[in-house]
C-alpha cells in the first residue's frame, strides 16, 4: 500500500518551487473525490518577552488545573503531563517553602524561604534568558526560546527538537531580517532555507549551552540574589514591626486585637486538663499543672506564683464546703440511730435548707434515750463532721472549675496586653537578630569597618584580634578630613535615628503603657475575688517597679548599646586628636599639673595607654584599675589616662568635624550626650571606690564616686573596639570570602557562556562551501 | 502488510521491519532493531536501570553537548533532554556546595552556624532527589505487580544517523526510552510477537487482559481491548507520581531540616581514621578477651539521625511546625494513596470498545491539522 498522503500531494499542481516558495504552503483544498480536507493552521509564533503577563500565567494556570482533571480521568495528553510536571514542581517547592516559613521563628527567615523559592525559578527562567538567549539574539537575530502555539493551543519551543523544527511559521520578513544578521549571502536562489537551517544549528548550539551551564548558574545565581535581598528585606521587617508594634501598643484595650493574638490563652488545653481531672482532688501536684496552663502566657515568675497562691486558695474551708458537709450528712442519716424520728425530720429540713448552723443546732439539742446513746450520738456526728471538713478541704476540680476558668480568663486578657508590650520592646531593643537594635549595631560595624579600607589579609587579621593593624588604619582615616567626615556624618545619622527610636519617648511609653496594664489587671483581679494576683500587680504598678511583672531590661539593653557607640566615636576621637595634635598638649598639661614629668617619653606612654583602654579596656579592666591584665598602669598614670579619656569639660577632637558635617546644633547636641556619657562613666567607672583594697580605692581621678551596680557598669563601658572590630570584621571577612567564591563563579561562568555566545551561529567552512557553490550554481 | 519503519541503511544493511500480520511475524531480529529491556530488568531490578542512568549521564556529559555545540545535524530532541540530567545533577552538587563550601574558611562560631545549616541543606538535596525518584514506584509498583504495566519499561532504540563530515561509517547508535514514555504515541508494536510474554502474537497483552479480568471473548481481541485501558493507566499513574513526588520530595527536605543532622559527621578521614582506631582497639579488646561496644558506622549513625528527625517533623515541639509537617506528609501519602486507588480499580466500564476498523487510512468527514 502506497501512502494516501503522499499520492493526493503529488496528484496536485504544486510545484516543487512552489513548495520551496517561502510563504507558507497554502492549505490543501481538495474537491470531495479526495481524501484529505487539511484545515488552515493556526499555529503562530508568540512575542519574545524575558517575563510574561500575569494574565498570560493565569490562563495558562487554568488550562494546566483543567489538564489535571482530563488527567485524572486518564485522558491527558504528553504535553499535557509535561505541563502538569512544571507545575507539581512549583507546588512542591510551594509547599516546603510554607513548611520552613511555619518552621522557621525568625520574620526574616520566613521571608527569605519564599525569597529562596521565587529567586531559583527565576534564575532558572532568567539566566538562559539573560545571558544565552538575549547575546544569540543580538548577535544572529535568532531567538533560541522562540515559542509558538500550534493549533491546538498547545505552547511550545519552536527549537525544542532540532529534528522537528516549524521554522515555516517566520514570515518573509522575519526570516530575511534573521539572514541579515547571520550574514546568509543574499541572492541566493534558496536563501530561506539557508537561513532556516542557520536559525536551527543556532538554536541547538545554544540550546546546548543553556544545558551545561544551567546546574551551575542556577543556584548560585539564587544564592547570590538571596544574598542580596536579605537586607532590603529585613528593612522592610523592621519598618513592619516597629510600626505595627507600635499601632499595637496605642490600641492596647481593643479587644478584637487582644483576641488576635496568637499568644492569648488556650482555653482548649485548659478545658481538656479540667475535664480529665474533674473528678480528682485539687491537690498541689494538680495546682503546679493548672498555674502553668494559665501563667504560661504570662511568661513572669511573680504571676505564676500569685496563680498558684489563687489556687491554693481555693481549698481552704469556706462557704463551698458546706454542700459537701450537706452531702456527707444526708448519706448518714439513716446511720444516727439514736436519733429520735422528730429530731431525724427536723435534721432532714435543715440539710434540705442547706444551712449549717441550722443543723448543727438540732444535733448539738439532741436528747437519746440513754447517756450512752448521747455519747455515741454525738461521737458519730463529730466523725461526720470531720470527715467532711477533711473532704471539703480540698475540693475536687469540677467544684472549682468555673472559678479556675474565670482566672484564667483574667489573667489571658493581662497576658495578652503584656505581649503587646512585650512585642513593641522587642522590636526595638529585642535580645535578638532583626531587632531593631541588632539591625543598628549591624549598620554602624558595617559602615565603620568599610570604611577602613581593610584589604582581604587585613580583614582576616583583625578578625583574629591583630589590633596594630586596625590602630593604623584608625590613624590613616583620622588623618583624612573628607572621609573622615563622611564617616562620622553617617555615625552621627546612625546614632541619632537610634537615640530617637529609643529614646525618651520610647521609655515614656513602655514604662506608662507597664504600669496602666498592672493597674488595669490590679483592678479586675480585685473585683473577681483575686486578691493575691490583684496585689501581685498593682504593688508593682504603684511601686514603678512593672519591670518585674513585665521583664523587660530596655534602659540596661538602650544604655549598653548607646555607651558601644560613645566608645566608638571616642575612639575616633582620640585617633583624630593625635594626629592634630592635641591630645599630646592636653596630656602634657594634665602631667604638669599633677606635678609629674612631661617629657615626650611619658606623654607618648599616656598616648599609648589610652589608645589600648579604648581598644581593650573591659569592666573587668576597669575594677582592677588598669593595673593588671597587660595595660600596667601606675596610679598617676591610671589618673591622667582617664582624665584625658573622660574629662567631660575637655575639648573634643571631632567637634570641628561635626560641625562640618551635622552644623553647629547637632554636633553641640551631640556633644552635650557625648560628654554626659563621659561624665557618667568618670563618676561611676573611673571614681570607682566601693569595696575595693585600698591600692586600688586610691585610684580616681577626683575622689568623687557615685555608686553603680555591676551591670550598670557593664553597659556603660561599652564593648570594647577591638572586640568590635574583631566581630564584625569577622563577619564581614565571612561574607566576602564567600561572595569571592560563589560571585567569581558566576562572573567566570558568565564570562564563559558570554564568550561561546560569540561562537554560536558562526557560519561553518562547508556551509560556506555550499553558499559559494549554490552562487555559482546559480 | 509489512509496513516499514526506520531508514535503510546502506551503511549497514539492515531494516527495522516491524510487522503487524499474525502470519508474518518477524523472523529476522537483529541488532539493528529496536528491542525492549524485559529480560535484563528482571535478571537485573536494581542495576538495569541504574546502568541505563550511567549510560545517558556519560553521553549527556560528552558525546551529546559535542554534538549539540557544534550544531550536528544529527542532535535530537532526545539528546536535549538527556542533557538536562546534567543542570539536575550539578545542580544539585552545586546547592551543595552553596551552603558547605564557604563554611570551610569561615571561623568559629560562624562556621559551626553555617555548618549547621549546610549540613542539612546538604541532606536536604539528596533526599529530595531520593525520595522524587523513590516515592514515583509507590505508586508504579503496584500498577505492574497487578496487571503486569511497567510504565518504566526500557527499550533500546537503534538510530540510523546522517552520515557528517567527521563521521561516515559509524552511524548507529542507541537509545534508551521507555515504552510508555509518550502516551500519545506508546510503543505498543514492541509487545507484539515479544517471547518474553508467551509464543503468541498478542501475549503480552492477552497477559494483561487477563489480569484485568477480560472475558474470553474480549482476549480474541486482547490488544484492541487492552491498549486504551493500559494508556489510562499510564496517564493516570503519570499524573499521581509526578504529584506525590515532589510532595515526598518536599516531606524529605522538611525531615532533613530537622536538629539531629546538625552534629553528623561527614568527614570520611575522620572517619577511615576512626575506623581504624576502632579496629585496632577491637583487635586488642579480643586478644584481651574483652568486648567492645560495636562500631557505630555512618550508615547506622545516617538511619539513627533519621528517624531521629523523623520524629522530631512529625511530634515537633511547636504545635503550629507540627501541623504543617503532617500536612505536608499526609498530603504526599493521600496523593499516593489516590494514585493507587485510581490506577489499580477500574471505573470506566465501557473503555476499550474495539473501534469498527477504518477503511481508509484519513476519514475524510474529520479536520485534519498540519502544524
Amino acid at each position: 500500500m502506497t501512502n494516501i498522503l503522499n499520492t493526493i500531494i503529488a496528484n496536485q499542481n504544486i510545484s516543487p518551487s512552489q513548495a520551496m516558495d517561502n510563504k507558507p504552503l497554502p492549505a490543501f483544498t481538495f474537491d470531495t473525490n479526495g481524501k484529505v480536507k487539511p484545515k488552515e493552521y493556526k499555529g503562530h509564533l508568540l512575542p519574545s518577552r524575558i517575563f510574561g503577563s500575569p494574565i498570560e500565567y493565569a490562563k495558562d494556570l487554568k488550562k494546566d488545573i483543567v489538564s489535571i482533571g482530563k488527567a485524572a480521568k486518564g485522558q491527558a495528553n504528553d504535553y499535557e503531563l509535561g505541563r502538569i510536571n512544571d507545575l507539581g514542581m512549583k507546588l512542591g517547592a510551594l509547599g516546603l517553602a510554607a513548611y520552613l516559613f511555619v518552621k522557621n521563628p525568625l520574620k526574616l527567615s520566613k521571608a527569605m524561604e519564599f525569597a529562596g523559592f521565587g529567586t531559583f525559578f527565576a534564575s532558572m527562567a532568567l539566566w538562559p534568558k539573560i545571558a544565552i538567549q538575549a547575546p544569540i539574539k543580538a548577535r544572529t537575530g535568532v531567538d533560541i526560546h522562540q515559542k509558538y502555539i500550534d493549533s491546538q493551543g498547545r505552547k511550545k519551543m519552536l527549537f525544542q527538537d532540532p529534528q522537528y523544527v516549524l521554522t515555516d511559521l517566520y514570515s518573509k520578513e522575519q526570516l530575511e531580517k534573521m539572514g541579515d544578521k547571520l550574514k546568509v549571502s543574499k541572492n541566493l536562489p534558496d536563501r530561506d532555507n539557508f537561513i532556516k537551517q542557520r536559525a536551527q544549528k543556532t538554536a541547538l548550539q545554544g540550546n546546548t549551552l543553556w544545558m551545561m551551564t544551567a546546574g551551575v548558574a542556577t543556584p548560585v545565581m539564587s544564592a547570590l540574589a538571596c544574598n542580596r535581598l536579605e537586607k532590603p528585606i529585613n528593612a522592610i521587617i523592621e519598618k513592619y514591626d516597629l510600626s505595627s508594634s507600635a499601632r499595637a501598643v496605642e490600641n492596647i484595650g481593643n479587644k478584637g486585637l487582644l483576641s488576635k493574638i496568637k499568644e492569648y490563652f488556650n482555653a482548649k488545653s485548659l478545658e481538656k486538663l479540667l475535664a480529665k481531672n474533674a473528678d480528682k482532688p485539687l491537690n498541689d501536684k494538680l495546682i503546679a499543672k493548672i498555674a502553668s496552663k494559665i501563667g504560661v502566657q504570662a511568661n513572669s515568675a511573680s504571676i505564676q506564683a500569685a496563680i498558684q497562691d489563687e489556687l491554693k486558695a481555693l481549698r481552704t474551708p469556706g462557704t463551698l464546703n458546706e454542700t459537701s458537709i450537706i452531702n456527707l450528712l444526708k448519706d448518714r442519716i439513716p446511720d444516727l440511730s439514736a436519733l429520735p424520728q422528730a429530731q431525724k425530720d427536723a435534721l432532714n429540713k435543715a440539710i434540705s435548707e442547706g444551712s449549717i448552723p441550722k443543723i448543727a443546732d438540732i444535733l448539738s439539742k439532741v436528747t437519746g434515750s440513754s447517756k450512752r446513746e448521747q455519747v455515741k450520738l454525738a461521737r458519730e456526728f463529730s466523725a461526720i463532721l470531720t470527715e467532711a471538713k477533711n473532704k471539703a478541704a480540698v475540693p475536687s476540680l469540677s467544684q472549682v472549675s468555673d472559678k479556675i476558668r474565670t482566672l484564667a480568663a483574667n489573667v489571658s486578657e493581662f497576658a495578652s496586653k503584656k505581649s503587646v508590650l512585650d512585642r513593641f520592646i522587642s522590636a526595638r531593643v529585642g535580645d535578638k537578630s532583626g531587632t531593631y537594635i541588632a539591625n543598628q549595631w549591624g549598620k554602624v560595624s558595617e559602615r565603620v569597618i568599610k570604611s577602613l579600607k581593610l584589604s582581604g589579609k587585613e580583614l582576616k587579621s583583625v578578625s583574629e584580634g591583630n589590633v596594630e593593624i586596625l590602630m593604623e588604619r584608625l590613624s590613616d582615616l583620622a588623618s583624612q578630613d573628607a572621609k573622615f567626615d563622611k564617616v562620622v556624618q553617617d555615625l552621627i545619622k546612625l546614632i541619632g535615628d537610634y537615640e530617637t527610636k529609643t529614646g525618651s519617648s520610647f521609655t515614656t511609653t513602655v514604662k506608662e503603657t507597664a504600669e496602666n496594664i498592672c493597674t488595669a489587671a490590679g483592678g479586675e483581679f480585685e473585683s473577681k475575688g483575686f486578691k493575691r494576683l490583684a496585689q501581685s500587680v498593682s504593688d508593682a504598678a504603684k511601686k514603678g517597679t512593672v519591670e518585674n511583672i513585665i521583664n523587660v531590661n530596655t534602659a540596661e539593653r538602650i544604655t549598653g548599646a548607646q555607651s558601644s557607640f560613645y566608645r566608638l566615636i571616642q575612639s575616633l576621637d582620640l585617633f583624630r586628636a593625635i594626629k592634630e595634635g592635641t591630645l599630646t598638649t592636653r596630656i602634657s598639661k594634665i602631667l604638669t599639673e599633677n606635678g609629674q614629668s612631661a617629657d615626650s617619653a611619658s606623654v607618648q606612654r599616656i598616648v599609648e595607654a589610652c589608645k589600648k583602654v579604648i581598644m581593650d579596656a573591659t569592666t573587668t579592666d576597669y575594677v582592677e584599675k588598669l593595673k593588671s591584665s597587660g595595660f600596667g598602669l601606675s596610679e598617676g598614670e591610671y589618673k591622667t589616662v582617664m582624665k584625658v579619656l573622660f574629662d567631660s569639660e575637655s575639648e573634643s577632637a571631632i567637634e570641628a568635624s561635626l560641625k562640618r558635617t551635622v552644623g553647629s546644633d547637632r554636633a553641640s547636641e551631640l556633644l552635650k550626650g557625648f560628654k554626659a556619657y563621659k561624665k557618667e562613666f568618670m563618676d561611676k567607672i573611673a571614681n570607682w571606690q566601693n569595696g575595693m583594697t585600698s591600692d586600688l580605692a586610691r585610684c580616681t581621678v577626683d575622689g568623687v564616686t557615685n555608686g553603680a551596680n555591676a551591670v550598670e557598669r557593664n553597659n556603660l563601658a561599652g564593648k570594647p573596639i577591638s572586640n568590635f572590630f574583631k566581630d564584625t570584621a569577622k563577619k564581614v571577612y565571612n561574607s566576602n570570602k564567600w561572595l569571592k567564591i560563589f560571585g567569581g563563579t558566576m562572573l567566570a561562568l558568565t564570562a564563559v557562556t558570554l564568550i561561546a555566545t560569540l561562537v554560536i551561529g558562526k557560519k561553518s567552512k562547508t556551509e560556506k562551501q555550499a553558499e559559494e557553490q549554490q552562487k555559482t550554481n546559480g | 502488510m509489512v509496513y516499514s519503519v526506520g531508514i535503510n541503511d546502506t551503511n549497514t544493511n539492515k531494516f527495522n521491519h516491524v510487522t503487524f500480520g499474525s502470519e508474518q511475524k518477524e523472523k529476522n531480529k537483529t541488532e539493528a532493531q529496536d528491542t525492549l529491556l524485559y529480560e535484563e530488568k528482571k535478571k537485573h531490578p536494581l542495576t538495569t536501570g541504574l546502568k541505563i542512568q550511567a549510560d545517558k549521564f556519560i553521553n549527556a556529559c560528552t558525546r551529546y553537548p559535542k554534538k549539540g555545540l557544534e550544531g550536528s545535524k544529527n542532535s535530537n530532541f532526545y539528546e536535549f533532554l538527556t542533557m538536562g540530567m546534567v543542570p539536575y545533577v550539578v545542580g544539585s552538587a552545586m546547592m551543595i556546595a552553596v551552603f558547605n563550601l564557604a563554611s570551610k574558611f569561615f571561623e568559629t562560631p560562624a562556621a559551626v552556624s553555617a555548618s549547621k545549616l549546610g549540613k542539612k541543606m546538604g541532606i536536604g538535596v539528596i533526599a529530595y532527589g531520593l525520595a522524587k525518584t523513590f516515592s514515583k514506584k509507590l505508586i508504579e509498583v503496584p500498577l505492574n505487580l497487578r496487571y503486569g504495566i511497567d510504565v518504566n519499561l526500557p527499550y533500546k532504540k537503534v538510530v540510523h544517523e546522517l552520515p557528517d563530515k567527521d563521521n561516515l561509517n559509524n552511524l548507529v547508535t542507541h537509545e534508551y526510552h521507555k515504552a510508555f514514555e509518550s502516551v500519545d504515541f506508546p510503543r505498543w508494536d514492541l509487545f507484539y510477537n515479544n517471547d518474553n510474554y508467551g509464543k503468541e502474537r498478542e501475549s503480552y497483552y492477552k497477559k494483561v487482559g487477563k489480569k484485568m479480568g477480560l472475558s474470553d471473548k474480549d482476549l480474541e481481541h486482547a490488544d484492541q481491548k487492552v491498549k486504551p485501558i493500559i494508556k489510562e493507566k499510564v496517564v493516570k499513574t503519570k499524573l499521581f507520581s509526578t504529584l506525590s513526588s515532589y510532595l515526598w520530595a518536599a516531606t524529605a527536605v522538611g525531615v532533613s531540616m530537622q536538629s539531629p543532622w546538625e552534629n553528623l559527621v561527614v568527614n570520611p578521614a575522620k572517619r577511615i581514621a576512626n575506623f581504624k582506631n576502632y579496629r585496632k582497639l577491637a583487635h586488642i579488646a579480643k586478644e584481651e578477651g574483652r568486648k567492645i561496644a560495636k562500631y557505630d558506622n555512618f550508615a547506622k549513625e545516617l538511619g539513627q539521625k533519621f528517624v531521629a528527625s523523623c520524629k522530631e517533623f512529625f511530634n515537633n515541639s511547636s504545635k503550629t511546625t507540627r501541623y504543617a509537617g503532617r500536612i505536608l506528609l499526609g498530603s504526599a501519602v493521600a496523593m499516593t494513596l489516590l494514585g493507587n486507588f485510581s490506577t489499580l480499580f477500574n471505573f470506566n466500564k465501557n473503555r476499550g470498545v474495539k473501534p469498527n476498523a477504518s477503511t481508509s487510512l484519513i476519514d475524510e468527514k474529520r479536520e485534519k491539522v498540519v502544524c
